[in-house]
Parts: C-alpha cells; structure tokens; sequence
C-alpha cells in the first residue's frame, strides 16, 4: 500500500567525486535524506566519469542505505566500469564511538588498581630477586662485571648530571635560608638557620631533590633505552645467546646508579649548603659562624643517613626503570609509557622509602 | 536502470605521463648517488625501479616524493615541478603521491583503521562515519577488512605493508610510491600483495612505482623496468623485465635478471 513514493527527489552528480568534493556530497545526501524521510531519491550518475577511494565509499555508502521501500535511493546512469568498483559485500566498520564501555564503579575501579598494584609488587619482587642473584654470582665471582659500561652509563648519568644538581641544590639553599631567615630574624634566631639547612639538606632534601633530577633524567633513560632494545628484538637475541639480561644490561646500570647517586648527592648537600651560608651573609651571619654552628647541628650520621637514602635510591631507580624497559609492550608508543611510568613509579618509591627512612632513623 | 552511454575513464590516456624525472643528479654531500638519470612513467604503468643493495633506489624514490632536494635535474608530478615548486604547492603535489615505506610506517599509537583514515582526517571534511566507512571499504579491497581494530604492533609484516597502501591510497592518489612492498614476505602473501596490485591498477587505473628486488614480484607485475647501477651512476637498462633478462646487451643485467652468482655468470661467459 505504501510503496509509491509520495514524493521523488533527484539528484544528478558531478562528472568526478574525489576526496576534494565527496564532503559536500556526503553533507547535502545526508541533509535531504533527514529533511526526507519519505521521499525516494533518484541519483543521476550519467556525468559521472571518475571516482576515486573517497567516491567508491560514497557509491556504496548510497547503495546500503536502509531506508524504508517507498523512500530509496535509486542510482541511475552509472557506468559499468564504476558500477564495477562498487563492494557488493557488507562492510563492517569499525566506528569507535559504537565500541561498548564498560561501566565501573569506584569499588571495582579501586579494587582493580590494588590488584594491579600488588601484581606489580610481586613482578618486581622477582625481578629484584633476580638482580640480587646476579650481583651475588658478581660478587663470588662467578660472572663478570663489564665494567667498561658501568663507566660508561656513570658518566653519562653522573658527570653529565652535575651542572643541573648544582644548580637546583644551589637554589633550594638559597630559596631556604632566606625563607627560613626572614622567619627567624623576628626572633633573632637567625644563627640556628645554618642548623635548619644543614640537617635538612643532609639528611632529607639532599638525597630526595638529587633522586628527583636522576629519576627524570637517567631512570627515564633507562626505561627508554631498554624498552627500544625490547621492540627491536634485541632482549630475545640475548637471551638465544643464553646471555641473561639482567646481568648484560641491568647490572651495569644498577651499578652505575649505586656509584653516582651519593657523590651527587655530595654535591646537592655540600652547593645547597653553600647557598645558604651566601644568604645568611645578607643577615650578618659570616661564613665562620656559619660554619662553627653547622658543626654544632650535624653529625657524620646525619650525613650516612643521607648516604644510606642516596644509595637506595639509586638502587630503586635503576631497578624501576630496567624492569619497565624490559616490560615494554610493541611499537613506538609502549616506549613512551615505560619512560614515563619509570619515572612516576620511581618518585613514588622514592617517597615511600624516604617516609620509611625518616621514621626509622629519627 | 536505464542504461546510457558509458563514457570512458579519463585516466587510462595513454601517452600522458604520471611523473617524469629529467636529467637527476642526486647524492649526500660528495657522494654521488646518480649522475644523469632521465625517465617517465605513464599514467596507469607499473613501473619498477631495481639495481643492488646501496645503488640508491629508496633515496630515488625519496627524491620524486620531494623528501630530498636533488644537485641538479629536475622531477615533474603531472607535469608540474616538485623540485621547483614554492611550499604549498609541492604540498599540493605529495598529497597526489601515496607512498608505503619499506615497514608501512603505521602509526604505532593509532589502531589500522585510523591509520588508515588519518589522511582523510587531516585533509577532508567528511563525517566521522563515511571516513569509518571509506577506511573499511580500502582495508577490505587490500583483504584487511578484519584488521580494523588491531593496532599496528599485532600485524604481521604482510598486514603492515598492506596497510600502509590503504593509507597511502585514502586520499585517492592515483600514483603510488612502494618501497619494497614484497620483501620479507612468504610466497603466498607476496603473491596475493602483487594481484593487488594489479588489481587496483586495473580497476582504479593508479599508476605504480615500485623499489624493489623480488625478481619473481617484477617479472608478475610490471609493465616496465628501470635499473641502477652505483659504478656508472646512471640507469643501465630500460624496458621489459622479460626482454631485459633475455635479451640484454650489458652481462650484469643478464645476470641480475638470472640471478646468477659471480661465478656461474664467469662461467657463462
């Protein structure tokens, strides 16, 4: 009963439809199909001469319309040649938007994080695990160490690192006295300000300032490096040479971290301090005095602590950022997201260990 | 239907040329790569560019894409200069190349289909769902069409280099540059990418230039052949792949075409 048209509409198309026009076309069908919705549409395809990909998409995307009876799209005039280009099989496309998501709550989202957070616990338990055997198997003896790497890496995260830990520890002395001294001067305690940045400097922000800079900058590395070896298939062609690469690759760089963290460190402490004493000369505080109540305030345990900080961080940042190396996925992007997971991950173990250090050595 | 006169495709005109290289000179610094290299492809050839490894086939290729600058000479895209041309215009020429490199160069954050359709993201206006639908129906003319939401990490090396043509073709260029599309492929696959192309010759009538050395894809696939040679520094021999192998004057292309190592072509001398 319904299958006469009410009402026809015709369409003639140009004599080419390619990538540079088929927008337009796509644009105005689409507006007369929705203006029209119980209106045939008669398509003139007599000029048509030339499709390219774009307009193949077109034809077809015409010819699959569901429609209702009375309202279809007739194509009219097409040329064989062109008719012939036409897929005669359903396409099934992939629209992302049609992708089902699922839908968490924040119990399973929370729950879900913990899991994987405790799964990674455990991979880097064993992963730590296995680092210590191979250090162990070092130690005895049993493998060698390639030490010209180890020297290699120190240099390029240690000796190529100085001027920017100089210059962050020089600053953090500095913004500190005068903060700290503009307090303490309304009390005239302005003295007891060296006490402030010495035991700060050696025991907290020394260590924890220096581990931030070689996180971002040599943890990053690390992770990248790796992690371009893995896409490249260079891990599996170790491990077909029964090279484990744990000692081949991480050990050196574990190695490395263990020997340039503390001396990095050293001189955060040691140019903060020194900024700070420039300050306190602006509140009559010589370097003398400056120096005789630095004395006072610290001791060589104080100094240790920061060592022993400094160390475990270098152990746990070259650890993270070998094992997300090594963890890497495929493809240029899994290499982003291990640079940056092994720096995220390592400042946030090295808070962690900084608060469990703080509380046991106080 | 009614049925009318089917005029012809205007594309399969056949003494117009594609892309013509004129009097090229290329290299890198003091190395020189090509010395005076002149030849032309016309609309709707197969053309393979061959010669050994390091003869400098990819930076020939490199150079008609309008990556490299060339010493000397010039290169014509339908009869225009890239060479010569002013920035948006050489931008105007390459956006007629489609090019697929030697690892298909997929994008590795994006999944096929929006490999496949980040051409027509970038330079058209069409709807989210008629791009969805164009990039479905090029993957499935290159037998892709279940490989949509894969990402390019999941394909195997077949899969990356037919992708990468379905990327090249999205913006409907009618030239496209392959760069050894059949290396490393197995023979089936190698075989099926080849019908492919021809297949696409035939039906959408684009014209190919292909690097490659896969003896058995040039015999199948082109309609002319040219061949580098780093010693001369210039093309040594032009034709048909069939007539070159048989019936070459120079014994080295003889041998190429025969695969014939050193001592088995001394000895057939």
């Amino acid at each position: 009963m319904n299958s006469v048209p009410l009402l026809v509409i015709e369409v003639s198309l140009d004599a080419k439809i390619t990538s540079a026009s088929v927008a337009q076309w796509w644009q105005r069908i689409n507006s007369l199909l929705l203006d029209n919705p119980n209106a045939a549409i008669r398509v003139d395809a007599k000029d048509l001469t030339y499709i390219d990909t774009t307009g193949i998409a077109f034809l077809y995307d015409l010819q699959n319309r569901q429609r209702p009876t009375h309202a279809e799209i007739i194509i009219e005039n097409l040329a064989p040649n062109l008719a012939a280009l036409i897929p005669t099989s359903k396409q099934q496309t992939v629209v992302e938007n049609e992708q089902k998501s699922e839908s968490k709550s924040l119990i399973t989202t929370i729950g879900k994080a913990t899991q994987s957070q405790i799964a990674y616990v455990s991979t880097m338990y064993l992963f730590l695990k296995e680092c210590a055997m191979a250090m162990k198997e070092t130690l005895l003896g049993k493998q060698k160490v390639r030490w010209a790497e180890v020297f290699t890496i120190a240099t390029q995260a240690g000796a190529n690192a100085v001027p920017i830990v100089l210059l962050i520890g020089f600053l953090m002395g500095v913004i500190m006295a005068f903060e700290i001294g503009l307090v303490a001067q309304k009390f005239g305690a302005v003295l007891f300000v060296a006490d402030g940045i010495g035991i700060s400097m050696f025991r907290e922000l020394g260590p924890l300032m220096t581990a931030i800079i070689f996180a971002g900058r040599t943890g990053a590395a690390f992770a990248a490096e790796i992690g371009t070896q893995k896409v490249n298939e260079e891990i599996n062609a170790l491990n077909t040479f029964g090279i484990s690469p744990i000692s081949y690759l991480v050990l050196p760089r574990i190695l490395a971290s263990i020997m340039v963290l503390p001396l990095l460190t050293i001189l955060a402490d040691l140019v903060g301090i020194f900024g700070g004493a420039l300050v306190l000369l602006k509140f009559n505080i010589g370097f003398l005095q400056f120096y005789n109540e630095l004395l006072h305030s610290i001791s060589s345990w104080d100094f240790i602590v920061g060592l022993l900080k400094a160390t475990t961080f270098g152990i746990t940042i070259a650890a993270i950022g070998c094992e997300r190396g090594l963890t890497t996925g495929s493809g240029a992007t899994s290499v982003g997201l291990s640079a940056t997971s092994a720096v995220v991950t390592s400042i946030v173990w090295i808070v962690v260990i900084d608060g469990f250090f703080t509380v046991l050595t106080s | 239907m009614a049925n009318v006169h089917i005029p012809p495709r205007e594309q399969t005109a056949p003494a117009e040329n594609a892309l013509s290289v004129e009097h090229l000179k290329m290299g890198y610094g003091d190395r020189i790569l090509l010395e005076d290299a002149s030849f032309s492809v016309k609309k709707g050839e197969i053309l393979v560019i061959l010669g050994g490894s390091g003869c400098g086939k990819s930076s020939l290729m490199k150079h008609i894409i309008g990556l490299y600058q060339p010493m000397a000479g010039d290169i014509k895209i339908k009869n225009q200069s890239i060479v010569n041309a002013n920035k948006a215009d050489k931008a105007k020429l390459q956006r007629q190349l489609g090019v697929m490199y030697q690892s298909g160069a997929l994008f590795g954050s994006l999944n096929v289909l929006e490999n496949v359709r980040f051409p027509l993201d970038q330079f058209t206006d069409i709807g989210l769902k008629e791009k969805n639908l164009t990039a479905s129906i090029l993957l499935d003319l290159l037998e892709m069409g279940y490989a949509g939401s894969l990402m390019p990490g999941e394909l195997s090396g077949g899969m990356l280099k037919r992708a990468g043509i379905a990327r090249a073709m999205a913006l409907g260029a009618d030239i496209l540059m392959l760069d050894e599309p059949s290396a490393g492929l197995d023979p089936i696959t190698a075989a099926n990418l080849d019908q492919t192309i021809l297949r696409l010759r035939d039906s959408l009538g684009v014209t190919f230039v292909i690097v490659t050395h896969e003896l058995q894809s040039i015999f199948n696939i082109a309609d002319r052949a040219i061949m580098l040679d780093p010693h001369t520094k210039s093309i040594i021999a032009e034709g048909r792949p069939q007539s070159l192998r048989d019936h070459s004057e120079d014994p080295h292309v003889r041998q190429f075409f025969n695969r014939l190592s050193d001592k088995e072509q001394h000895k057939g001398e």
